[in-house]
């Protein structure tokens, strides 16, 4: 995987999201904003920054009359988590730091 | 820094300490997102109590009994399993053939023909045998390796999981 590092994915809020995002087809909103302990407001704002970049998409849909929204990481967005992931392994290892397994 | 703040604004240049940090943050939210779809430690004990249920009645051999413990132990056992399946299916569905892949569905098979059919065989060995209660004895043999294996089944998928997973720590 070639190494490159992604500006968008690497704020904490969005590199959290993107992490989760990448271990799943897809999430529920109420997932991620309670994993994440996020509000709301803060959460959309993030994944709608995402989606912008086509990194994210946003499913909305009904079950019963209640609305449900989820996310999931496109194409795009994994192949660049998986770039960023690889670009701070680089930095991590030609530091000689070590990373506990998280 | 701040969650608002955007790609085009920030440093490039990534401190090594940094870069270790944003690592140990993905494997914590993949683990914890691998760990919400992981059945928890008491599905199994349902589960294992449901099967001595239904042993013991069968070794009453009385036709009520069967009637009334079979059906309730198959509505929970089958309703708590749907549950599981379709809660968790819900809420968020791990990429399963890329984290579990053929090891981790051969694994979760492997445990359910091992605990069906070492019941299954122990009930009908003991019978044979002529042993008083051979259902009840199987069921609960049958539900301690359920009790014991199941948790052990979860512990195994975690591990297939977490090395299958996106962007793991090398």
């Amino acid at each position: 995987m070639t190494a490159r590092f992604d500006e968008l994915i690497h704020p904490p809020t969005r590199l959290a999201i993107v992490s989760l995002l990448a271990a799943v087809e897809w999430a529920d909103f109420k997932v991620i904003r309670d994993q994440l302990g996020l509000s709301d407001s803060a959460l959309s704002k993030q994944l709608s920054t995402l989606e912008e970049a086509d990194y994210v998409q946003i499913r909305k849909a009904f079950v019963g009359k209640r609305p449900r929204t989820s996310a999931r990481l496109t194409a795009i967005g994994l192949t660049a988590f998986k770039q960023h992931v690889a670009a701070l392994q680089q930095i991590v290892e030609q530091s000689g730091v070590t990373v506990l397994p998280g | 820094m701040p969650d608002g703040e955007t790609g085009a604004t920030m440093n490039k240049q990534i401190r090594p300490d940094e870069a270790a940090s944003a690592l140990a943050e993905v494997g914590r939210q993949q683990e914890k997102a691998i760990d919400a779809v992981l059945v928890p430690a008491w599905y199994w004990w349902v589960v294992a109590v449901g099967m001595v249920a239904i042993g013991a009645a069968v070794d009453t051999h009385s036709a009520t009994v069967l009637a009334v413990v079979i059906p309730v132990a198959v509505v929970v056992i089958a309703g708590l399993t749907l549950a599981m399946i379709f809660g968790a299916y819900r809420r968020v569905r791990v990429r399963d053939r890329e984290l579990l892949g053929g090891p981790g569905a051969l694994a979760i098979v492997g445990f359910t023909w091992l605990i069906v059919g070492l019941t299954l065989g122990l009930a009908f060995g003991l019978r044979a045998a002529g042993a008083h209660l051979p259902a009840t004895i199987a069921t609960v043999v049958g539900g301690a390796a359920l009790v014991i294996g199941g948790p052990l089944l979860m512990r195994a998928l975690r591990r297939i999981m977490l090395g299958n997973r996106a962007g793991r720590t090398r």
